[in-house]
């Protein structure tokens, strides 16, 4: 009897559980009446990027560099088909590679023994941060694509209409590091002047980020953008792999297997001009 | 009788007395709208006079077509000067002309912030040593003193997640050269924080978001210790607590009026302890504490917080004029 009575009042929670339960909820359109019904979000907007070509040249400067910071003189061509999408090219040269505190400090006290041999040059030889990878230049085919539009406003004085864009491509990096050596087949031994030589190539890699563009005037703008372009080089110079498990230890030569991957960063300042001088305006 | 006089006088006051002020002035009904001043011969027209009628504006009634008894049709003066009344091609020159509307770029802050608190938990993430990682979770908390200016706190939590890079192995290896390392058990700071900039972003033509741009900057500390990489056989660090300046800019990202996402570069300046990269010869030496410290170089420690923002109190009222 006792088991009856709570049998039923589990099935009569069961029931009110059921019963109480919420309801599928249903969303309603809320229509809007009145002058702003079916409105745009912004009338009359500057469109600064369609059908306008852009030239844009700045400076630029890598990130969290171990051995060489790379300072670039860049600049970018680009045509936007729309407001929201562009085309073009961004690249850029390196005059000169600046030495890291590391760098420095590797050249003048790192020992040179039997040990360093393969990896830094001796007593008299060229300074370590001649065999240190450098990016010497960039090209890089893109598309920006700008979804956001709007304006800020500085100290309550100063209104500016800006973008927010990301943009994406390939890009194509000449770079400078250390040739192969102790390979055999007529290449020098890695521990002789001529095995810490460097040579040239390019390399290919995924060039990503995103920017934001102050526009001051109609015909000028201001840009800031952060750019990641990741890809293996041998930035010290250095055997580090080749042999034992996974490849994973040095093995007295300098090739292909000693490019490590890094996750190149930059920072792009630049002014940009456009034409036509005047952007169109939206209805 | 007599309390009977003074409370009529007392009701009549009351009756006599301005009604409540309204926000907006009251709209006269269309059909009750008094006509517009018709301007002189010559003269200029002030279409900016915020008392005088839009254009777009219908009247509630079409108005009557001017006829023989109506005189010139504006009534009033120009049936004393029909000169003085509009004409169409007036009317046509006033419409083309271009108003110095007085509309503010921003119209109201989307989220006003004097008088709330705001809390912000966050991830902070080193941007500039590529030693050693010194990410960690943090929290701050603001008061805003004024819409602009606000004082808080934060703190960051490192100690679990200093991370050694494999560069530094590599590196260790082929040059024989070790880097000195440190890690970060905690950091503090008290700050002051100013709103410079805010604005609004459409994003694909359909949605408008709201942002504002800060600059930070304060005081506290940071407990560090260096890794012992030099002589780990003997050496073993402490924490120890450092004064630290910091200042830094982020950007707020508002999805509502009191929950936003925030990214912010902040830099901690300080002076660093780290190991001596020299080994004393004997034993003894290199078991003594004084010789395991090296140099103090002035550090940057910058770091890339992202977090959420929440404001307390939810909602406010608007005092400010649109």
């Amino acid at each position: 009897m006792k088991q009856g009575f709570k049998l039923a009042l589990a099935a009569a929670a069961l029931a009110t559980g059921v019963v109480a339960a919420p309801q599928t909820a249903n969303a309603q359109e809320i229509q809007i009446t009145g002058p702003l019904a079916g409105a745009p979000a912004v009338r009359k907007l500057r469109l600064y990027r369609e059908g306008r070509a852009e030239l844009a040249v700045g400076g630029g400067f890598t990130l969290l560099d171990e051995y060489q910071r790379t300072p670039f003189i860049s600049g970018r061509l680009q045509y936007n088909i729309f407001d929201w999408l562009g085309v073009g090219v961004f690249g850029g040269f390196s005059p000169a590679s600046l030495p890291t505190d590391l760098t420095e400090k590797i050249d003048s006290t790192a020992p040179r023994n039997s040990r360093t041999a393969v990896n830094l040059p001796g007593t008299g030889g060229p300074k370590f941060e001649e065999q240190t990878g450098k990016m010497g230049w960039m090209a890089t085919p893109q598309v920006t694509f700008s979804p956001f539009r709007g304006k800020l406003a500085l100290f309550q004085k100063l209104f500016v209409d800006t973008d927010l864009y990301v943009h994406g491509g390939v890009a194509f990096v000449g770079v400078k590091e250390r040739g192969d050596c102790g390979g055999g087949g007529g290449q020098p031994a890695c521990n002789t002047a001529a095995g810490f030589k460097t040579a040239d190539r390019v390399a290919v890699a995924p060039s990503f980020g995103l920017g934001l563009t102050l526009y001051p005037s109609n015909f000028v703008s201001i840009n800031f953008e952060y750019r990641a372009f990741p890809f293996s080089y041998n930035r010290g110079g250095f055997d580090s792999r080749g042999s034992g498990p996974d490849a994973s230890f040095p093995d007295n030569k300098i090739d292909s297997e000693d490019r490590t991957f890094k996750f190149n960063q930059m920072m792009f300042v630049g002014v940009g001009f456009h034409l036509p001088t005047s952007p169109k305006i939206s209805e | 009788m007599k309390h009977a006089r003074r409370w009529l006088l007392l009701v009549a006051a009351l009756w006599l007395l301005p009604q409540a002020a309204l926000a907006q002035p009251k709209k006269p009904a269309g059909g009750n709208k008094p006509p517009p001043t018709a301007p002189a011969a010559g003269g200029d027209i002030e279409i900016d006079d915020p008392n005088a009628p839009a254009h777009e504006e219908q009247p509630a009634e079409p108005a009557p077509t001017p006829t023989e008894e109506t005189g010139a049709g504006g009534g009033g003066i120009c049936e004393i000067d029909p000169s003085a009344c509009p004409k169409q091609g007036d009317i046509k020159k006033l419409a083309d002309r271009q108003v110095a509307a007085d509309v503010y770029a921003v119209q109201q802050i989307y989220a006003l912030r004097r008088g709330r608190f705001e809390i912000n938990p966050y991830w902070s993430q080193s941007l500039n040593d590529q030693f050693v990682g010194h990410p960690g979770p943090g929290l701050a908390v603001n008061y805003y003193l004024t819409n602009v200016l606000a004082v808080g706190v934060n703190g960051t939590y490192y100690q679990p997640f200093n991370s050694d890079a494999d560069f530094n192995f590599e590196n260790r290896r082929a040059t024989r050269l070790a880097v000195p390392l440190n890690e970060y058990l905690g950091g503090y700071a008290v700050n002051f924080t100013y709103v410079p900039m805010y604005g609004k972003f459409s994003g694909f033509g359909n949605f408008i978001f709201h942002y504002d741009g800060y600059l930070v900057g304060g005081v506290g500390g940071l407990f560090t210790r260096p890794i012992a990489v030099i002589d780990p056989d003997n050496r073993k660090f402490d924490f120890e607590h450092r004064i630290a300046f910091n200042v830094g800019f982020g950007l707020r990202i508002f999805l509502n009026r009191w929950f936003s996402v925030i990214g912010e570069i902040r830099d901690y300046i300080y002076i660093e302890q780290l190991e001596n990269t020299q080994v004393a010869a004997t034993q003894a030496g290199q078991q003594d504490r004084n010789t395991w410290f090296g140099e103090k170089p002035l550090t940057n420690n910058v770091q890339a917080q992202i977090g959420i923002s929440m404001f307390l109190p939810f909602s406010w009222e608007y005092r400010l004029p649109k």
